[in-house]
């Protein structure tokens, strides 16, 4: 060996580097192509519909698979319309029987699953609901997605139950007939429930309730989750996993139209320009996956991605005192879009821990110890309303005039219930423990500032950072005492929300309180069971003042988003519940060549 | 030379038993279980279960003890632990609980895009700084001595973040000399890797640098380098025909233990960069608790560094003539 060898090879590496970079950003020249950049925070994890349940996989399988239903692009509040069925569903009088009628002429996305007609994509049927329904109820599966279906429909729990007693290496019989799901012909499709299920629509415009063509989980087997086979707008083009996602048109895509109707400003936003019109109009969508702050920041304001919403550490860069976009960002054609999210974060109790589960005035004492508009300046940039209750300001449930006591900021109050909490106890308060899912600085400064805060009326915490698995571990053991968490609505229904304080979903279900009170679930089960009506709006009031009252959490805000786009992408309404939306959105090729060169 | 390779690989036997014990012991010490996740945020205690008994978390972690008093012998070593020791053995390793790719395609698909960004930055940072410690070691006292070993003091206290945060706002972003992120494969690559790689080089420099300046001084002391000088040699010659040549043996022991390192990855910037590469692999295997990835992940890294071991021992003979295997 040489020794000379490192020495000569680093100016020549060095200049092969250097000259390597010397080309800048590579964006491939659209060229007249329609493409919409973006991003994704988290790496898609598969694309079968069974077993997505994060928001990052939803984001992109959405549009490829469409569902029965789905969410109005512009009206708000959120409504379904729709998509897979040709119309709303015929309901038996006993509220047990749906009838679905499918739109005719949806086919598959060609592939090479459909080896009987040469790759071309075959007509869609009511069977391939049933199968892929079926495919969430097989525990061989372990789908992430068995919650939605569970003891709701005759027959597919006792489906369940027979794939579980299956052996290993023994395959499901899928022609296995279930009650509940009949297909009397094949655009028919029928479904028995046990019970009411008024949600039953929400879940419907869900992604994995999507039909699946049984050729392609046949022809892909194990390797389903990389050969996303749909009737939506978008077929899979490419993917690196943790890289990049490329989806091009869907040639067989069946006419859809843009939505001739919205919400009051929506004309003015210039977002029924393109009303009518034949969707979808981008041909190509692709994705980067960035996952840290700045370079996704960066990218956005090179141009490369259409839209971004804004980190907190570029937020003052973006935003002004007064919440307005600075004139900066305006001049180089930016927007500005802030909505409300469905979500709500808490600092919860563990009522079957024998402190705080016995200890309401120590409960109360906590939560009205902390200053929420303070909280919401300092955490998130305020980006967040104060929350009263566990119902976010964008449900229709939701009581603006409601004041709760027990989120208002009275730390005389506060030290007053801690006396009280310590007769309770029956002797001085030990020190609590509070869960956190986070060790990076925000959880710290979190955790510093309500240490503070009960600190000021008396009280001693100690903060416990961890992880995400273990913070699971400690909630659905029960281990815990108060932990730190939040809840993101999956469709535009309190029960969403309701469902994780009724007893029988106690740990390691969803009900992390461990909650129960025999009230609040007498009404939970009553209106869990009820259509939309003013009468089911007073339970859900009724059971939120039950919460309130006995203070489970200490409820601290509900998000609200800001999301960033140029001037060239058109059509862009934010929406919380959909995920396909890509099919609305219009790029003006033209500016933004202008604008960026690309 | 053979026997004491034979001799070598066989200790290597208990070395990597040891590490798939300890392995399955530290994963089961961590709290967490991701059926929790797989089962979904809605799910019941029911599916949650039935989850479990799927993915063989319901069964005993070593031994089940019931099966062996009944004298079923093969059920007694139907375990957790038996069932991880039998699949790696054998390289049968499940899928990902996450993904669910097959673990080696996964590692396949990205352990080049790790080496793509770690081999040529490890490469031009032994050499870069092989040659700045010979330069400082040849100024030894000098001004040039000081100031280098005050700048390598610097940047060995600049943490590697801010190189990656400077790096990518004012080079990629303000001056636009090299793309912000993204990787793409082939010769592509170096366009994408460029920046990552003088990053690695710059955070890197500092500590190499000392390291190879101390072991140059060393030898720089030596009876040897004093009778070259004495003889009429060159600064040059004395520095790059002995000098270097002796110190060999340190360097080539940094260099061949890191190589099994270098298939790993390196988080920070393959995160910042968006590189899909080993680094983010295996922290994304470990915060969702897939422990298959995390075992073969940790099985092939020992096994490299067993073997990394093993060359380092024969690089030593190769280039020491002193050194013989016996």
């Amino acid at each position: 060996m040489s020794m000379k060898n490192p020495l000569i090879l680093t100016p020549v590496f060095l200049l092969v580097v250097l000259f390597a970079g010397c080309g800048g950003d590579d964006q491939d020249q659209a060229s007249g192509k329609m493409v919409r950049y973006l991003s994704l925070g988290a790496k898609v994890r598969g694309m079968d519909p069974m077993d997505i349940g994060d928001t990052t996989s939803s984001s992109v399988a959405s549009q490829i698979f469409e569902s029965l239903y789905q969410y109005h692009y512009l009206k708000r509040p959120y409504e379904l319309i729709p998509c897979l069925a040709e119309d709303f569903p015929t309901v038996s009088e006993d509220q047990l029987t749906y009838t679905f009628k499918l739109r005719p002429g949806v086919v598959f996305a060609d592939d090479p699953c459909f080896t009987a007609t040469q790759g071309k994509g075959r007509q869609l049927v009511a069977a391939d609901f049933i199968y892929a329904w079926k495919r969430i109820a097989d525990v061989k599966n372990i789908s992430k997605n068995w919650w939605i279906f569970e003891d709701h429909i005759v027959g597919l729990d006792e489906f369940r139950d027979y794939t579980g007693r299956l052996k290993a290496g023994e395959n499901v019989d899928y022609m296995r007939p279930v009650e509940g799901l009949q297909a009397p012909d094949d655009f028919t499709l029928v479904v028995t429930l046990k019970r009411p299920w008024p949600q039953i629509l929400y879940l419907l415009a869900h992604l994995p309730t999507a039909p699946v063509a049984r050729e392609a989980v046949q022809y892909y087997g194990k390797s389903i989750h990389n050969h996303p086979v749909g009737t939506g707008p978008y077929m899979l083009k490419d993917w690196k996993r943790g890289n990049k996602i490329v989806m091009v048109r869907n040639p067989r895509f069946r006419q859809e139209f843009y939505p001739v109707e919205g919400s009051p400003g929506d004309r003015e936003a210039g977002l029924l320009e393109d009303a009518g019109k034949v969707l979808p109009f981008v041909d190509e969508a692709r994705w980067q996956v960035v996952e840290e702050d700045q370079p996704r920041w960066l990218i956005f304001m090179r141009g490369q991605l259409d839209a971004s919403g804004i980190p907190k550490d570029f937020y003052n860069r973006a935003i002004d005192p007064s919440r307005q976009l600075r004139s900066e960002m305006k001049d180089k054609g930016i927007r500005l879009q802030i909505f409300r999210d469905p979500s709500t974060y808490w600092y919860g109790f563990n009522m079957e821990d024998p402190v705080v589960g016995t200890n309401k005035p120590l409960r109360q004492a906590m939560s009205m110890a902390i200053n929420r508009p303070e909280y919401v300046e300092i955490f998130t940039n305020n980006r967040a309303e104060v929350a009263q209750g566990v119902i976010p300001p964008l449900f229709k449930e939701y009581d603006p005039e409601v004041i709760n006591p027990n989120c208002q900021y009275n730390p005389e109050r506060a030290r007053e219930l801690l006396k009280e909490a310590v007769e309770v106890h029956g002797g001085p308060l030990p020190t609590i423990t509070i869960s956190t899912p986070g060790t990076d600085t925000l959880s710290r400064q979190m955790g510093e500032y309500v240490t503070l805060a009960m600190d000021n009326i008396g009280l001693k915490v100690k903060i416990d950072y961890m992880d995400w698995p273990s913070f699971q571990d400690r909630i659905k053991t029960k281990s815990s005492q108060v932990f730190q968490m939040g809840w993101v609505a999956d469709y535009p229904d309190p029960e969403n929300f309701m469902q994780l304080f009724y007893s029988k979903n106690v740990s390691p279900g969803p009900n992390n309180f461990n909650y129960r009170n025999q009230a609040f679930d007498t009404l939970y089960e009553k209106a869990k069971a009820m259509p939309d009506s003013n009468e089911r709006r007073r339970i859900y009031h009724q059971m939120e003042n039950i919460i309130r009252d006995d203070c489970p959490a200490i409820f601290l805000v509900h998000g609200v988003a800001f999301v960033l786009h140029y001037n060239w992408l058109k059509n862009y309404k934010p929406h919380v519940f959909g995920y396909g939306l890509i099919k609305y959105q219009r790029i003006d090729v033209a500016a933004r060549q202008k604008s960026v060169g690309r | 030379m053979v026997s004491y390779i034979i001799r070598r690989l066989l200790y290597a036997i208990p070395t990597i038993l040891g590490v798939l014990l300890i392995t399955f012991i530290l994963f089961n010490l961590i709290p967490g279980d991701p059926s929790y996740d797989i089962a979904g945020k809605s799910a019941s205690a029911e599916t949650i279960a039935e989850i479990r008994r799927e993915l063989g978390f319901d069964k005993p972690r070593f031994l089940d003890t019931e099966a062996l008093s009944q004298g079923r012998i093969a059920a007694a070593f139907d375990s957790q632990f038996f069932n991880h020791f039998r699949n790696t053995l054998t390289l049968n390793f499940p899928r990902s609980l996450t993904s669910h790719e097959p673990i080696w395609d996964e590692i396949k698909s990205r352990a080049p895009a790790s080496l793509t960004l770690a081999a040529p930055m490890f490469i031009g940072l032994i050499a870069t700084s092989i040659a700045i410690a010979l330069v400082v070691a040849f100024a030894r006292g000098s001004w040039v001595d000081t100031i280098l070993v005050f700048i390598c003091v610097v940047g060995m206290s600049i943490p590697m973040l801010s190189y990656i945060l400077f790096g990518q706002h004012y080079l990629a972003y303000e001056l636009g000399w090299f793309p912000i992120l993204g990787y793409e494969s082939g010769m592509q690559a170096f366009k994408y890797i460029a920046l990552p790689c003088l990053l690695g080089i710059a955070s890197g420099l500092g500590s190499y640098v000392r390291f190879y300046r101390t072991v140059m001084l060393d030898e720089m002391r030596s009876d040897y380098v004093r009778t070259a000088f004495a003889k009429g040699l060159s600064s040059p010659r004395v520095l790059f025909k002995h000098v270097l040549k002796n110190a060999m043996i340190p360097i080539i022991t940094t260099l061949v233990l890191s190589i099994p390192f270098l298939f790993l990855g390196s988080l920070l910037l393959e995160r910042f960069f968006s590189i899909p590469g080993m680094g983010s692999y295996f922290l994304d295997a470990f915060n969702s608790r897939d422990f298959p990835v995390i075992n073969a992940m940790v099985f092939t890294t020992s096994l490299l560094y067993v073997l990394g071991q093993l060359v380092t021992d024969i690089c030593y003979a190769l280039v020491d003539p002193r050194i013989s295997l016996r």
